[in-house]
Formats: structure tokens, sequence, C-alpha cells
């Protein structure tokens, strides 16, 4: 396999956007390309999850790939949930590696926001099983909350410890221009006060509003390409060093342990495999935090800490900008927010950004190692990247 | 009658599964669709729920409480329940009902009451 760079990045606001959804896919990819110096573009991935359902636009990819003026170049269009973005790299990065293709653009796109949030969150739920989970009302926050309640009881994380996750990644949003929620959050406000049952109520106990990410529109592209193209740039050699994608069941109550992420392990063991690097090696990380325990969850899946210590390391403070592993710099999908095609593309933009050295106010120290961890249906489907920086 | 929900036997090695797949997850080599159908006991334990305050809209209701239930035969199934205050690991006991109506279609799936 050929090696395989990031040559440009590009993104959106994640928040609510009142452009076509093709323009959502395109406007990221024209900043990319533009950084990337106007390369020939051999295939163009667009991911994203519900434009026939939600913004009446199917075969996406061939409108972007047109309103790009990159015709006659192939598109294809991915749709894997929400680790639709995550998979159009993986995607991209088999393109380039192979030797087929020698630059790629992947992007990412969104506008769940054209319609209400009550339509958004059915869209969303049409992810859980037709028959043994989506006539029951069963909703993403719903199966959150059931495998939150399992972990609590097992590992005894709190309310409060979920709480720190939003607490910290509403900081780091605060300095990251394209964020969805610019809102400074406490303990004290969401949890301890008398007015917390109203500004934090419960969407599906054990958890409440602030645990959740919001409903949003963006978009997010990469630009990846091979070694003989990136070298013409003169830029920080971003290195996409591994990748690994896993599944799991798709009903939730099937697994042996439902407090296991499976998919997460095995996605981000392969990611891993492929670099020749270990946990002990990242030095920043975007986690999908859908949910606040999910951040946790998956701290520990992708092997930063020991099962069920998670939620230790957060109270140490060790995962927040100035901790030894910074995980969601960018806000995560908490607080930057969760266009759901474009968001694993997102994360992807944010640990560039952080191998550069071009993340600003929330940059981590000397990064040379980011991974991103993209997480498709209730842990159905997974992909993990690994990003090095190779000066 | 009594309604049931039916778990899925594999022809070849035995295997049981809940719902319906086309594969069996032990063997893997059962013709397609090739199971015989059981019924899931109703009865068993509460493995975790929540309180939904957020639905998909047809559903006319503020709240609904959901959960999974692992069943005496040691199978589990996620259904809706009727409990007033649910804990982990009470048992419980579970009829069929319709769960979901949307237009003109009627959905029929597991509702659990306190055993």
């Amino acid at each position: 396999m050929r090696e395989v760079y990031v040559v440009g990045i590009g993104i959106t606001s994640f928040t609510r956007l009142e452009y076509p959804l093709s323009e959502i896919a395109a406007y990221p990819a024209t900043v990319a390309l533009k950084e990337a110096g106007y390369p020939k573009v051999d295939h163009v991935y667009v991911a994203n999850m519900a434009s026939a359902r939600l913004n009446h636009q199917s075969g996406l990819a061939s409108a972007v790939v047109d309103s790009l003026s990159l015709t006659p170049a192939g598109a294809t269009l991915i749709e894997n949930g929400p680790a639709s973005g995550g998979s159009a790299i993986l995607q991209g990065f088999l393109g380039v590696a192979s030797g087929m293709f020698d630059c790629v653009v992947v992007t990412g796109a969104e506008r769940l926001r054209e319609v209400n949030n009550l339509e958004a969150t059915d869209a969303v739920a049409a992810l859980s099983h037709p028959l043994a989970e989506q006539i029951y009302g069963v909703t993403l926050p719903a199966l959150a909350a059931m495998f939150t309640r399992l972990y609590m009881q097992k590992y005894g994380v709190t309310e409060r410890h979920l709480a720190m996750v939003a607490v910290k990644n509403h900081d780091n949003a605060l300095d990251n221009f394209f964020a969805h929620i610019h809102e400074k959050i406490t303990i004290e406000g969401i949890l301890d006060s008398p007015e917390a049952s109203t500004n934090n109520p419960y969407v599906a106990e054990p958890l409440r509003f602030f645990d959740c990410c919001p409903v949003s529109d963006g978009g997010a592209c990469v630009i990846l390409a091979s070694k003989e193209v990136a070298q013409k740039l003169g830029k920080p050699m971003i290195r996409l060093a591994g990748v690994g994608q896993a599944t799991d069941t798709h009903c939730v109550h099937e697994r042996a342990e439902p407090t296991e992420l499976l998919a997460v392990r095995g996605a981000a063991s392969q990611a891993y495999k492929m670099s020749g690097l270990t946990p002990a090696h990242v030095n920043v990380a975007e986690l999908h935090d859908a949910f606040t325990i999910l951040e946790i969850a998956e701290s520990e899946e992708v092997g930063f800490f020991k099962r069920g210590e998670g939620h230790l390391a957060l109270e140490r403070g060790e995962t927040r900008l100035d901790g030894k592993l910074p995980i969601n710099t960018s806000g995560g999908l908490k607080a930057k927010g969760h266009p759901v095609g474009a968001t694993g593309v997102g994360q992807a933009h944010e640990i560039v950004l952080q191998l550069r050295g071009e993340a600003g106010k929330r940059q981590v120290k000397e990064a040379q190692v980011g991974l991103t961890c993209n997480f498709g249906g209730f842990g159905n489907n997974v992909v993990c990247l690994i990003f090095k920086r190779e000066d | 009658m009594p309604l049931e929900i039916l778990a899925y036997k594999c022809r070849k090695c035995g295997e049981l599964h809940y719902p319906l797949r086309m594969v069996c997850r032990k063997c893997g080599e059962n013709e397609p669709h090739e199971f015989d159908t059981v019924p899931l006991p109703k009865s068993g334990k509460l493995l975790t729920f929540t309180t939904v305050h957020n639905l998909p809209p047809d559903f006319n209701v503020a709240k609904l409480t959901l959960g999974i239930v692992e069943l005496e035969n040691g199978m589990r199934i996620t259904g809706q329940l009727k409990i007033p205050t649910p804990k982990m690991g009470m048992p419980v006991t579970g009829k069929v009902e319709i769960v979901r109506e949307a237009d003109y279609s009627k959905n029929y799936g597991i509702v659990f009451y306190p055993a």
C-alpha cells in the first residue's frame, strides 16, 4: 500500500445553516482545494446520512462533484449513519493507498435543521432495529441512557462525571470559531442549583439535556493524496497512518456484554496495528461524544485508560486541554456539534489542525499523533483513524 | 390464543435468536431464514431502563419508559415498561400489546409489568 497524506482541510460552522445541502458539502471542499493548490482530483467521496429523507436530494455526490466543477472525476455517496464521515475517509484512503487515485476529496455534510427536533430525532432513530427497537419508541438517546445506567452500576460513573465531560467540551468549544455552542456552563448551573432541573431537564433518564449533542447542520472536508502530491506543497506532512473499522450487532440487547463497545475496540486496534503506534503515542484525540457517557467509554475502548477508569482520568483532569491526553479539543460533538454525515470528517479536520500547530488557543503543544473515533448507530459501525505528523 | 413474540432457532445448530436474522450467528451455515420459531418466555429480570422525554412525533405521549429484559432462558429483549418505579434487577412479566400506531399501521410488541 502507498502512504496517504492530508493535503487540504476545510470546514463550515456547525450550526443552523440556511444553504442548500449540496452547498454545505461543497463549500468546505473549496476551502480545502484552495489550501491544497487546486490539485487534479480523481474522485470525490461525499458522506451524508439523511439527504433523501430530510432534504429531498438523492445522489448527493453527483450534485457536489458538479457544483465543484470537478467533473468528470468519479463521485460516490457514503451513508453509514453517524460513521459516514469516517467511512468516507477510509474509502478515500483505500483509493489513494491502492495506487488507483493520486488525489481524492472527502467531504461530509448534513442539514438536519431543515426539520424540527422531533423529526430529526425520528430520522436518527431510524438507525435502530425496525422491528425489535424502533416500534417501541427507541431513540439514540434512549439506547445511550440504558447503556449509561449499566455503566454507572458497574463502574461507579455518576451524573457528575457526565457533567464534567460537558463542562470540559463546552470550555474547549469557546475557542473554536466553528463550534455550534459557545456557552460556558458549570456543574453548579446544570446539576446543583435550584434551577438545574429547568436548565438541564432529562432527555432520556439518566441523560440530561447537557449530556446530549445538539442537532447541527454543517460540512467538513479533507483532501487525501499520495506522497508525491503532498511533498510538492511544502507544508507539514500529515500522514493518515492507520485506519480501522469494525461492526457489532444491530440490536443492542443482543450483545453478550452490553457495557462493552466491541466495534470501538476492534476499529482502534486495527488502526494501531496499521500505524505501528500504541495508545501511549497519542497526543490528542477526537472521540464521538454524541452523549457524554460515550467519551468516557470510548476513552477506555481505544486503550487510553483501563476499563472502568475513564471517569477517574476525567476527574483528574487528564483529558482537559492542559492535561496529558486532551480529548475533544474542538468541543466534540457535545459542543462543536453533530451534523451527522460531516462529523467524522470534522474530527479529522480538528486533528490535522492540531498536528499542523494551527489550532490557535486550543493548540495541544507539540502534538505529533492524533486519533479519531467515529461511532455509528449505537456502536454497530465504528471507524478509527490515526494521523501522524512527519517532519 | 395469547399473542407471542417469537425466537428463531437455527435448524442446523439449534442456536436461538431474537430478532430474526437471515444467517445463524453461531454456525453461520444455515440456509437463509431456515429457523424454527419458538415462543420467547415472557418473564425475566429488568437489566436496564430509561424514561424517554423526547419521542418521535407519532407517539402522542410526553414520555415513555423503555427497558431491556433478560428473559428466563437467558435471551434478552427490548420493550416498553408499564412500571411506576422500575429498578434494575427487578422481576418483570410481559404481555404482547399495541406499542406504536402510525397512520393505519398497528405495531404489536412486548410491554412489561411488575411480576
